[in-house]
């Protein structure tokens, strides 16, 4: 406590507020530009903070991070292309909404869901950082690779028509995540003679390619009708549809409590990151709903749940990173280089070498919250007008940028080429019905998975049997395959259901 | 989507056994003994996509109905072709020319196939991207990025 009063005074009285504000404004913006992420943003602003002191350079970085995720949701509602994976439900139920008139009321909400979960994140990250380090051990490689299992199962069966479609997403997101040198016996898997692609895929130019080019292209495909409804997409002339209603905060309190609680636990489990945040958190409102028919066509409920959790996984990503030195998702990964780099040491013992370091860290997190909310209220009218402007000038643009940022990944022309060849999957996955979400998460996350996997068959001593010593994955293995039938056995009904109706009209 | 759904099932298997009887075998090694093979994990996905495409076949054999729409629409193809066309071009000035070349021509060549007729907004457009993306990464992030 003593250190977290002397902390306040370290932020408020020096130039580290207003590098923290800088970071969120330019993370919003960096944000709202689909394909130019948090990661792209940190990744890009380190050089930037050569010169400043830590707290003003890891409030930069920090706001960056947290303002992107804010940020993301804006082109999700106003444009239908998430500025990030994992703003990808808000894209489902926001975008309805705007074409409703009911753009304004629908930024707010996501601005406040995103900051509420924010907030609460980094208020867990604050009280259980230092305390969960002795529990956080408990999550061994076996129980890490159910965890994973059971995360793609349950994703693939919950996004998009069909559950099969959803595993083989996953399954060639994996396949895709095995290019490149193979990190124990350091043979090169599938790279057909490219160096560049030793290292493996760059998950920057993938995503770019699968969500923000391949829905430009789409987007393209539908331009008359999508201007013509641009062109009536105007602001509801009735006052409630520009502001949140009482009745509507009170459906969507409980929505945003439990978003912020799976956002949280999904961020402190090392490997899930945002995209399974957000995706959980949907699922689980669209599930609690009395009316889940009609997510997916403007629910303000879907982009509370959605972006709630999707800003919560941020700060409590950074718990396993400061309990263990682990980074628990792709932002902690690269904010590990900045803070060594600012003489922060990541792991359980920076709590007692440099307490006064990680207050100042803590304070300046949550400033930052407080600066979303002001910055991102400020600016909502002006992130609005990208409504009026037809997409015709919109996508030239957008494909650009999606061109930097591949770029600037590798500062080579082959990371366009890959950007290319996902934007043609993603395009083909678009229309099949095949969960590019699942895809890109299955990428991510295999990895990791693949470690465990093959840290479990030594465990186990290749013998499965001997996992009933490890009961947390035995959890987690039941809980997939409890997935797999309840999702089959529903798809099995519709089938049946839509097979029956057919016949009826046929006869 | 049954018959689409059905016909994606059959390319996908195939893949999956290109992949699983060629490529695999013949883009990794089998790796030093002892350790487990660089191939497993590609292998166990390629041999999940084949029984999962199987099953999407099998589960999609019921006859289409009359209404099934099919999943592109002649606009979104033409959209694909035409975007790629600049694509094509834009990277070709890039090896020859340059990155200016480059992003001028995708952002003019993108205007003008999505139907846009303005000279002013042809020519203007790419100029300012082009200037905004300088100022945002050489003045504002002091960032170079070619």
């Amino acid at each position: 406590m003593e250190y977290l009063l002397i902390a306040i005074q370290d932020v408020f009285t020096g130039p580290s507020l207003f590098w923290v504000a800088g970071g969120v404004l330019l993370g919003y913006i960096l944000g709202a530009i689909p394909g130019l992420g948090k990661a792209t943003g940190v990744a890009v602003s380190i050089p930037l903070t050569f010169y400043l002191d830590p707290v003003s350079a890891l409030g930069l970085l920090i706001g960056i991070a947290k303002g992107s995720g804010a940020g993301s949701a804006v082109s999700a509602i106003l444009l239908n292309t998430p500025g990030e994976p994992s703003s990808a439900p808000t894209a489902l139920d926001g975008y309805p909404l705007a074409r409703q008139g009911k753009a304004q009321k629908t930024l707010k909400m996501g601005l406040f869901a995103s900051v509420i979960g924010d907030f609460v994140s980094t208020v867990v990250l604050i009280l259980l950082a230092a305390p969960l380090a002795r529990y956080a051990l408990l999550i061994g490689p076996v129980e890490l690779c159910a965890i994973l299992v059971f995360s793609l199962t349950f994703i693939g069966g919950l996004s998009g028509g069909s559950m099969i479609k959803g595993l083989i997403a996953a399954c060639f997101g994996i396949f895709f995540a095995t290019v490149g040198m193979e990190t124990e016996t350091f043979v090169p898997r599938l790279t057909f003679g490219f160096l560049q692609l030793d290292d493996g895929i760059s998950l920057v130019p993938m995503a770019i390619g699968m969500l923000a080019v391949a829905e430009m292209i789409v987007q393209a495909g539908n331009l008359r009708e999508l201007d013509a409804q641009t062109e009536r997409m105007k602001d509801s002339d009735n006052p409630d549809d520009r502001r949140i209603t009482g009745p509507e905060w009170r459906r969507c309190a409980p929505v945003i409590a439990r978003g912020s609680l799976i956002g949280t636990i999904v961020g402190i489990l090392p490997g899930l990151g945002a995209s399974v945040g957000s995706f959980l958190s949907y699922g689980a409102t669209k599930r609690a709903s009395k009316t889940p028919e009609k997510f997916g066509t403007g629910m303000i409920e879907g982009v509370a749940a959605s972006e709630s959790a999707d800003n919560a996984v941020v700060p409590s990503s950074l718990i396993p990173l400061f309990a263990l030195g682990i980074p628990g998702s792709v932002i902690a990964a690269i904010l590990i280089a900045a803070f060594i780099l600012h003489g922060l040491t990541p792991g359980p013992r920076m709590f007692t070498e440099q307490p006064r370091l990680v207050a100042d860290l803590y304070i300046a997190m949550l400033s930052a919250s407080l600066i979303m909310l002001a910055l991102g209220y400020a600016g909502q009218r002006i992130f609005a007008m990208i409504i009026r402007v037809p997409l015709r000038l919109i996508i030239p643009g957008v494909l650009l940028f999606c061109c930097v940022g591949a770029y600037m990944e590798t500062s080579s022309v082959f990371s366009i080429y890959i950007m290319l060849a996902f934007t043609l999957i993603g395009f083909l996955s678009r229309k099949l019905d095949f969960s590019f979400v699942t895809f890109l998460i299955g990428f991510v996350v295999a990895p990791k998975l693949e470690l465990s996997f093959r840290q479990s068959l030594q465990l186990l001593n290749h013998d499965w049997a001997n996992l009933v010593k490890h009961p947390i994955a035995i959890a987690f293995f039941l809980a997939a395959i409890a997935t797999v039938l309840a999702v089959a056995r529903k798809e099995a009904r519709q089938s049946v259901g839509t097979i029956d109706t057919k016949r009826e009209e046929l006869s | 989507m049954r018959r689409a759904n059905a016909i994606s099932g059959f390319v996908l298997a195939a893949i999956a056994i290109l992949a699983l009887l060629v490529v695999i075998p013949w883009q990794i090694e089998n790796g030093p003994a002892g350790m487990m093979s660089p191939r497993l994990v590609p292998q166990l996905m390629m041999g999940a996509v084949l029984v999962l495409s199987v099953l999407l076949v099998l589960t999609n054999l019921e006859p289409a109905g009359r209404d099934d729409p099919p999943p592109f629409s002649r606009e979104e193809l033409r959209a694909l072709a035409l975007i790629s066309g600049v694509f094509a071009v834009s990277i070709t000035l890039y090896l020859t020319i340059g990155a200016l070349a480059f992003g001028s021509v995708l952002v003019a060549g993108t205007l003008v196939v999505l139907g846009e007729r303005r000279p002013l907004i042809v020519a203007g457009m790419p100029v300012a991207l082009m200037l905004l993306l300088w100022v945002l990464f050489y003045k504002i992030l002091g960032t170079a990025i070619l």
